[in-house]
C-alpha cells in the first residue's frame, strides 16, 4: 500500500488557489471536494485566504456563491516556485 | 601592517562604513522576505525576516547612534542605553533566526496574529532582557557571548542536518550551514578576545570580516531565491 505524504500547509494553499484559478469561478462545495480537506479545515483555510486577500467570495446573478482569485492570489501562483525554493533552501 | 595601522587609525569611520553595509544588507533581506511572507503566509519566512529586522536595528543603534562622533557629545547614560539596546536587539535577532528553523516543532496549528508579540516570542524577549541585564550588572559581554555561542551551536547542528537530509545538489543549504559555522566562530573569537586576549585588534578586525561574510552569504541566498 502506497503511503500518501501529508500535504504541507503551503501545498494545501497552493492546491486551493490553483483549483480556483483553473475554474476561474468555483462553488464552495465543489472547491471543498477538490481541496480534499475536512469541512472544518476547509473553512479555516478559506477564511484565512479571504482575510489575507488571496481569494474572494462573490454572489452571482442567480444568487449562488462562488470563489474567485484576487490579484494577490494570482501573484502567489506565479511566485509559488520561488517561495517553495526559498523555504527549502533556508531550511524553514 | 600598513593596512592594519590605517584600519586602527580610522577605525571609527571604518566601523560606520561596516555598519552601513550590514544595515543595507538587512534592509534588502527584510524587504524581500517581507514580500515573500505576504505572498506565502509562511511563518518560517516571517521569523527569518524578523531576525534581520532586529539585526539591522541593533547595528544601527550600536554603530550609527553609538558612533564615537555622536556619543562623545552625550553623557555616559546615553552610551549605556546604546549598549543595552544593541545587545538586546542582537540577542533577539539570534533567537528569531534559530526559531525560524524550529517554529514547526513548537507552533503546530497555532497561528499567531503577530510574529513579534505572542507567548513563545515573549519568552525570548524575557531571556534577552535577562542576558542584557546580567551583562549590565557585571559590566561584561559574557552573557551575550555565551547565549550566542549556544544559539549558533544549535543552529549549526540544525543547518548541518538540513544539509545532510537534502539530496538535491546545488542547494543553498550548504552555504546556510557555512554561515552558521562562521557566526559561531565569530562569537567564539569575541569571547576569546574579551576573556583572554584583551580585545586584540587584529582578531577584532577578523571578526568584522567574518560578520560581513555571513551577511553577504545570506544576501546572496535571499537574492538568488527571491528573484523573479
Amino acid at each position: 500500500m502506497a503511503a500518501t505524504k501529508k500535504r504541507e500547509r503551503l501545498e494545501v494553499i497552493r492546491d486551493i488557489i490553483k483549483t480556483i484559478n483553473q475554474n476561474r469561478k468555483i462553488k464552495p462545495t465543489r472547491l471543498m471536494f477538490y481541496s480534499n480537506l475536512s469541512p472544518q479545515m476547509f473553512k479555516d483555510y478559506i477564511n484565512e485566504l479571504i482575510t489575507k486577500g488571496f481569494i474572494k467570495l462573490e454572489v452571482g446573478d442567480d444568487d449562488k456563491k462562488f470563489f474567485s482569485l484576487t490579484k494577490k492570489g494570482q501573484d502567489f501562483l506565479i511566485e509559488y516556485k520561488s517561495i517553495e525554493n526559498f523555504i527549502e533552501n533556508f531550511g524553514l | 601592517m600598513d593596512l592594519l595601522n590605517f584600519a586602527i587609525q580610522n577605525k571609527e569611520i571604518l566601523k560606520i562604513f561596516y555598519a552601513i553595509i550590514i544595515i543595507f544588507i538587512c534592509l534588502v533581506i527584510v524587504v524581500k522576505t517581507h514580500r515573500l511572507f505576504h505572498l506565502s503566509l509562511h511563518r518560517g519566512i516571517r521569523y527569518f525576516r524578523n531576525a534581520f529586522f532586529f539585526y539591522g536595528i541593533g547595528f544601527f543603534i550600536r554603530y550609527i547612534l553609538g558612533a564615537e562622533l555622536i556619543y562623545k557629545s552625550f553623557d555616559g547614560v546615553y552610551y549605556s542605553a546604546i549598549e543595552f539596546l544593541f545587545e538586546f536587539f542582537l540577542v533577539m535577532g539570534g533567537f528569531f533566526l534559530i526559531y525560524s528553523l524550529l517554529w514547526k516543532k513548537f507552533e503546530g496549528k497555532f497561528n499567531p496574529f503577530s510574529s513579534f508579540f505572542h507567548f513563545r516570542i515573549a519568552v525570548f524577549y524575557f531571556m534577552s532582557l535577562i542576558v542584557v541585564l546580567l551583562d549590565n550588572i557585571w559590566e561584561t559581554y559574557y552573557f551575550m557571548f555565551f547565549s550566542q555561542i549556544i544559539i549558533f551551536i544549535i543552529a549549526s547542528i540544525i543547518a548541518y542536518n538540513n544539509y545532510r537530509k537534502n539530496v538535491k545538489p546545488g542547494k543553498f543549504l550548504k552555504f546556510y550551514f557555512i554561515a552558521m559555522v562562521l557566526s559561531l566562530i565569530a562569537w567564539l573569537l569575541n569571547a576569546l578576545i574579551a576573556l583572554i586576549l584583551d580585545w586584540n585588534k587584529i582578531i577584532q578586525s577578523g571578526i568584522y570580516i567574518i560578520n560581513l561574510a555571513v551577511f553577504f552569504l545570506f544576501l546572496y541566498g535571499v537574492i538568488k531565491f527571491t528573484k523573479k
